[in-house]
């Protein structure tokens, strides 16, 4: 068996509302990911899958259940600030607003702030400046401001700032939810490639079926429980059961779907990508008369 | 290139700014394009193609370096003390609208452009209750601070604000971004709703094909400040290739249909939803099993 | 509009100013001021006057960018220009018309004064502003002030926030310039009415503003937390500064310059 970098059981977590009532967000989550693997929470507004990225990095405490980020126990109440310190190294956010996230008004000064807080030796940081640049290719734009640059570039920005400090594993918390199409796909295939060449383990909350279907596994959140857990093809088998939860299917997943259930066509369950839906239905439509 | 009279409309129009400056530069290059009055028209084109240049030039917001803007024929511009009339009869609401929120009260900031256009108590009041009905806000959370809303919530209450001033045309600057398909189809759903009821003229802009597809009755595709297509969803669709080279992405189900085809079922192209695509292949299917019998 | 302001912004270059030690340049400027301070004839004047231009040629800046920088101050130059002239007595009465009496002194001041500011603003803002990155700026201040940590002054700190505000400077600009779009565009009428009315046209732009502007602040916060941060204790930085040869001839020419404008005003 892999080893889990993240283990999660009975999580629960309320926010306080005006008059002092708890309300709970997070509902007895209990889920554990595997390192190396990529993840997609998906889940719709509110649904409590920030809330959930934020407990995983410590920027919010659970109120009680048991939690483990890379081996460390966080809910042990010994937890030294050097232990929350070491996690937010390993376990490296990426937040929705690419504006609200970068510190320096140079790029590569940007990227150098994550390493620059670990202390580390200036010759060492140089080195992973230049190779977070190249990971995210922006090594052009190292001397650039910020403010010149495209959201999905700030964006890139943001995750070589993460990259810099060698991180196990980054959580996107609907990093791609501001972006136009150009955008997304560049982050989307940035983070790909960092999971499939860096073997960096990657959770990428997000409210687009286009990207969840990426990943290895899909967890559907809703109301703060966990409604699906599988991989994509599994989880998107359930048109229903995403639809009430307010969120959509891919539209070849939703056709596939419809022919099977309304017209009785003979495909299987877990079509996700259109080049597999073609080649069923070819198939089906080369059998007629057959 | 268009036979319909445009409601308003860009006449070679080309708009510079931080003109003096060592960054001027031009947003538009002499750009002719008008809008049908009495639909929604999907304005598309990926970032940088020069949109939102165009929404804050049809409401006078911005003035045309060169070129002339015109409702019903009339240049805009003619009286620029006029202007301020200009934005009453056009409404633009902004990309992430939720930000221009300021009144302690959800119902007194919808208010806030209907009183600056200086109408009375009673009208304020039925336009302020119009306006929330068609953006899905309950008269529960009219007495709440708009600050303590959440994000969706907040972004019906911005269009909403401009809602109420009842323009003769409403320019929408992605009215869905970053919301989740559930809010998406709401608020894109509810823009409909008032369009037809009000009968007025509506410009969404946006870069989501699909949304567009359901929503809008003519989409244009702007390409380096050029209208490369206009048409319906499904004249534009069947261009599918093309939209690609324009940065925008194609629906799936769009890229799904021309595949097929390619691997040889005869389904025809230009589909743009599931219940198109559902409808085309039974068709396909059906007239081969005639065949066969 | 709001973002065609130019004065004081960074312009990227590769030229010997760009990259000079900002802790150099620190102290080059505090040379350079003293200098212009210094200057009182008229062979001084020209010589700082023609130092700042040597500095601009330089820096590689187009001189329409920094002289357009002088338009902002120009009413100023002006009106005090004027004062100079018409109010300065003096011996050498050079125009009599009616009760107006213009001395060489008058004029000879308001030019002096006139050639100090443009020094000043050309000099300082080759030298600094335009040339050097506002990080390598609070990255030289941080470094120049570290000796009074010493004493508990939060020089870390201050660096720290001197580079946000720097970093958010545009995007708040282009934050202002949309919000005054959109109330403009629901009716807000920023130029009509009493003086009392103007003041609340403004209560649309600035409310959104500031809920904004905290709102940043907040994820920002959390954002760096996320990166480690905690303070400047333990901090490193990537950027080591050496001083090299070519910060130590500008050096020498800044004090040849002083000691000849010294020189210059004894002689004459």
């Amino acid at each position: 068996m892999k080893e889990q970098i993240i283990q999660a059981k009975n999580l629960c977590f309320s926010y306080k509302n005006e008059d002092g009532k708890p309300l709970p967000v997070i509902k007895n989550l209990t889920f554990s990911i595997e390192r190396g693997s990529f993840v997609s929470i998906l889940g719709h507004n509110g649904s409590g899958k920030s809330t959930l990225a934020k407990l995983l990095n410590l920027v919010l405490t659970p109120d009680s259940g048991e939690l483990s980020v890379g081996g460390i126990d966080v809910m042990r109440d010994d937890l030294s600030e050097e232990d929350i310190y070491n996690l937010r190294r390993r376990i490296g956010m990426v937040f929705q607003n690419p504006d609200n996230q970068l510190v320096a008004t140079i790029v590569e000064e940007d990227i150098a702030f994550g390493p620059e807080n670990l202390g580390i030796e200036p010759d060492e940081i140089r080195k992973r400046v230049d190779d977070a640049l190249a990971a995210v290719n922006m090594t052009e734009f190292a001397r650039h401001s910020p403010s010149q640059l495209s959201g999905g570039q700030k964006q890139r920005i943001a995750i070589a700032g993460i990259i810099a400090m060698l991180p196990d594993c980054i959580i996107f918390d609907e990093s791609t939810a501001m972006l136009d199409p150009i955008g997304r796909a560049e982050v989307m295939e940035t983070i790909e490639r960092l999971n499939r060449e860096r073997g960096i383990t990657v959770l990428h909350i997000t409210h687009y079926m286009d990207e969840a279907v990426r990943a290895d596994r899909v967890m559907v959140v809703d109301h703060g429980e966990i409604l699906l857990d599988g991989t994509p093809g599994e989880v998107f088998s359930h048109v229903e059961q995403l639809k009430a939860a307010g969120l959509d299917v891919p539209q070849v997943t939703a056709l596939v779907h419809k022919l099977k259930t309304e017209a009785g066509f003979d495909l299987p369950d877990t079509i996700l990508h259109s080049a597999d839906a073609v080649e069923a239905l070819r198939a089906l439509y080369d059998q007629i008369g057959g | 290139m268009m036979e319909h009279t445009p409601k308003i409309s860009l006449e070679n129009v080309t708009y510079r700014y931080s003109i003096g400056t060592p960054f001027e530069k031009a947003a538009l290059q002499n750009v002719t394009l008008g809008f049908e009055g009495g639909i929604i028209t999907g304005l598309m084109g990926h970032t940088g193609s020069g949109k939102s240049t165009i929404a804050q030039l049809l409401n006078g917001l911005l003035r045309p370096t060169e070129g002339t803007v015109r409702i019903d024929g009339q240049d805009i511009w003619e009286d620029p003390k006029k202007i301020g009339a200009v934005r009453f009869r056009v409404g633009l609401v902004f990309q992430y609208p939720e930000y221009q929120l300021f009144e302690e009260t959800v119902a007194r900031d919808i208010a806030y452009g209907p009183h600056n256009m200086g109408l009375d108590d009673d009208e304020i009041r039925r336009r302020v209750e119009e306006a929330a009905r068609f953006t899905g806000i309950t008269p529960d959370i009219f007495e709440k601070s708009p600050f303590e809303l959440s994000g969706g919530q907040k972004r019906r209450v911005a269009i909403a604000g401009v809602m109420a001033m009842d323009p003769e045309i409403l320019v929408l600057d992605e009215p869905a971004a970053g919301l989740d398909p559930k809010g998406r189809a709401e608020i894109l759903g509810g823009i409909r709703a008032y369009q037809r009821e009000k009968k007025n003229t509506i410009i969404i802009i946006s870069h989501s094909m699909e949304d567009m597809a359901l929503y809008a009755d003519k989409l244009m595709v702007l390409d380096h400040g050029r209208v490369s297509r206009y048409g319906d969803a499904h004249e534009v669709f069947s261009h599918a290739e093309e939209l690609k080279s324009v940065g925008l992405s194609r629906p799936q189900i769009t890229k799904f249909v021309m595949e097929l085809a390619r691997a040889g079922v005869p389904v025809n192209g230009g589909i743009y939803s599931v219940e198109d695509a559902y409808k085309e292949v039974l068709r396909v299917f059906a007239e081969k099993k005639k065949g066969a019998k | 509009m709001l973002r065609d302001i130019t004065l004081g912004q960074y312009f990227p270059g590769n030229s010997v100013l760009h990259r000079l030690d900002p802790r150099m340049k620190i102290f080059l400027i505090v040379i350079y001021i003293v200098t212009i301070f210094t200057a009182n004839t008229p062979v001084s004047f020209a010589l700082v006057l023609a130092s700042a231009f040597v500095l601009l040629f330089l820096s590689r800046i187009p001189a329409k960018l920094v002289l357009g920088g002088l338009k902002a101050v120009f009413i100023i130059m002006a009106f005090t220009a004027v004062i100079n002239i018409f109010w300065t007595t003096g011996e050498e009465l050079w125009l009599e018309a009616g009760p107006i009496k213009i001395y060489r002194e008058g004029v000879e001041y308001a030019i002096f004064m006139i050639v100090r500011v443009v020094a000043l603003i050309v000099g300082s803002s080759v030298l600094l502003t335009y040339t050097t990155s506002p990080i390598a700026l609070t990255d030289g201040l941080e470094r120049v002030l570290a000796p009074l940590k010493v004493l508990h002054v939060p020089v870390h700190e201050f660096s720290m926030m001197m580079t946000i505000a720097l970093r958010f400077i545009p995007t708040l600009i282009e934050e202002t310039d949309k919000i005054i779009s959109a109330q403009k565009a629901r009716g807000t009428d920023f130029t009509a009415g009493s003086l009392a009315q103007r003041a609340r046209a403004l209560i649309p732009i600035m409310v959104p503003l500031f809920v904004s502007a905290f709102h940043r602040a907040d994820e920002l916060a959390v954002a760096m937390e996320c990166r480690c941060y905690r303070g400047g204790e333990g901090r490193t930085r990537m950027t080591r500064l050496h001083l090299h040869a070519r910060d130590f001839v500008v050096l020498g020419a800044h004090i040849v310059l002083l000691a000849a404008v010294i020189a210059l005003n004894i002689i004459f």
